[in-house]
């Protein structure tokens, strides 16, 4: 078990080093799939991105198809193990939204506007849990239609047709999206009652009376833990 | 490359070893320099007259107003040039070049009809962002005016910059004209429509001197090659951006030809074995295919070690 609680250092265990491998890694790899995902459109000169010190090889649409390929190469491995390890071989289930959430998630959103009081809380919010599920299958439809994308490329320019309009469009519909779950997840952040979550993904622990306050139910699980394994 | 023969070893799925370009009802062209005379007792060679008047109604009215496109405010309007024959335009789909060579201290002149080459794996087709330009089964590589944005990426990345944009026509005037999209791109379709009727392309079915044929791609490869040898020739187009669907055979080299043309927008070269780039991205995306079973292999093994750890914590927690 990775969480623990450390009371001595007023911390609790969040999340683990091999999750803090995989989230940076998805973070990373798909921001620079987003990025060279633009400049694969005919932006760069007619923007002057190109004039901009560093970025002259933006409209090069080879160049940023190499970066795309190398992005995606650890962004589709890294989104297999997560589904394959944790939800398969671990049979992890706290990130899936659970009966009452969606009501659960209005009651937490008004709260951080100053509306009410939060409800006691797990590991994670209410509505993080609708937002993993939304960005799990952002995630999936790009892997998929990107794979087909990339078999066409290689091996199948003629392809039928209607193959390939139909991973295009979903692919450009998905980057959109993509991009706006990545601006909600950083809107998140900037919500002052979430501050204290920051640290966990950097370092993998949180304040523990940070975590009492907020996420009362799963300090009281971890307790539990520890009381049951006990002498 | 190793990962994707491991992937595909594991998956079982047997990848192709080349680009599907061989399929039957893969068609071809061959254009023959020995027996084209460029229509020289003609204003206009039949082969361009032929092209021009299929696809006179193919660009609907041009907008009166073109949308200054923002912040570069680049517009490329020939609909006040559609007379235009001697380049590719976006009313001109082929030309003929004409070039003055000298063999073994004699004087020559060829003629050189030059238009889309369409390609095995053409690049402006494979990374169109909106896929509106695609290789149909039968090889000729289509772009549908409905779709194009007029980007001008497929000019891009063709090594001979073949399509040609025409601003103030297409979806982008209904979308955002001033920010996105700049016309719709043009070129040669290998007369597709007619192709579907069982027709040959305008061109070659008007080409007087037969210099141009069409017809099953191993076919046309056996005849370029026949005529290569019998007229102790040369080829162009088998190698050429990986390998197109239209095969030049030439009396002359083409390192010779290829001297006589001087690279201008419209007018593109003829250099030997040009290569073609998105080759140099293959392994890579090799590699991306063969991705989801890298993450199953490290899932597979990760999981191995949480069983034995959560097996170690229970027997010690069992021992306490």
């Amino acid at each position: 078990m990775t969480e623990k609680i450390l009371s001595e250092k007023n911390r609790v265990v969040r999340h683990s080093r091999l999750e803090l491998i995989e989230h940076w890694a998805i973070a990373i790899s798909g921001l620079i799939l987003l990025a060279t995902g633009i400049f694969e459109l005919p932006v760069a000169k007619r923007y002057y991105i190109i004039t901009v010190p560093g970025l002259g090889w933006t409209a090069d649409f080879i160049t940023s198809l190499y970066l795309h390929y190398a992005a995606a190469l650890v962004f589709t491995a890294a989104g297999i193990f997560h589904l394959v390890y944790h939800g398969g071989a671990r049979g992890e289930t706290g990130l899936l939204p659970q009966k009452g959430d969606m009501k659960a998630s209005v009651t937490v959103i008004k709260s951080l506007f100053g509306f009410g009081q939060e409800p006691p809380m797990h590991k994670y919010l209410p509505e993080q849990r609708w937002a993993y599920v939304g960005m799990a299958l952002i995630i999936a439809m790009l892997i998929v239609s990107g794979l087909i994308k990339t078999y066409k490329n290689l091996y199948a320019p003629d392809l039928s047709l209607a193959i390939v309009l139909t991973a295009t469009w979903i692919h450009n519909i998905c980057f959109v999206l993509f991009f706006l779950a990545f601006l909600a997840h950083m809107a998140a952040i900037l919500l002052r009652p979430n501050w204290p979550m920051v640290r966990g993904i950097f370092t993998g622990n949180v304040r523990l009376d940070y975590a009492r306050h907020r996420h009362a139910l799963w300090i009281a699980d971890l307790e539990k833990n520890e009381k049951s394994v006990d002498p | 490359m190793r990962i994707s023969a491991g992937a595909a070893a594991l998956t079982g799925i047997h990848l192709p070893k080349t680009a599907r370009a061989e399929a039957a009802g893969s068609l071809a062209t061959l254009i023959d320099l020995s027996l084209c005379d460029g229509c020289a007792d003609r204003t206009m060679p039949v082969c361009i007259q032929a092209c021009r008047s299929i696809n006179a109604d193919k660009i609907p009215p041009v907008a009166e107003h073109i949308p200054e496109p923002w912040p570069r405010k680049t517009i490329e309007d020939w609909s006040k040039k559609q007379d235009v024959t001697n380049r590719l335009t976006p009313y001109n789909y082929l030309y003929v070049h004409r070039a003055e060579v000298t063999v073994d201290g004699r004087s020559q002149t060829l003629f050189v009809p030059r238009r889309c080459m369409h390609c095995d794996n053409p690049a402006c087709a494979t990374i169109c962002p909106f896929s509106a330009n695609h290789k149909n089964q039968n090889g000729a590589v289509v772009i549908n005016p409905n779709q194009c944005f007029g980007g001008a990426k497929c000019r891009d990345v063709c090594p001979w910059e073949i399509p040609q944009r025409q601003s103030g026509v297409g979806i982008y005037l209904h979308v955002l004209p001033d920010f996105m999209g700049n016309g719709v791109m043009y070129k040669c379709d290998l007369c597709n429509d007619r192709l579907k009727e069982g027709k040959k392309p305008g061109c070659i079915e008007a080409c007087p001197r037969g210099a141009m044929l069409i017809g099953p791609k191993k076919e046309i490869e056996a005849q370029a090659q026949a005529r290569s040898s019998k007229i102790n020739g040369h080829i162009y187009g088998q190698k050429e951006n990986g390998g197109t669907a239209t095969l030049y055979v030439s009396p002359v080299s083409f390192e010779l030809l290829n001297q006589t043309m001087i690279r201008k927008p419209g007018q593109p070269d003829m250099k030997p074995g040009v290569e073609r780039r998105m080759a140099g991205t293959d392994p890579l995306g090799k590699a991306v295919l063969a991705s989801p079973v890298l993450g199953l292999a490290l899932a597979g093994v990760a999981g191995w070690f949480s069983r034995r750890r959560d097996r170690k914590t229970r027997q010690e927690e069992d021992h306490d």
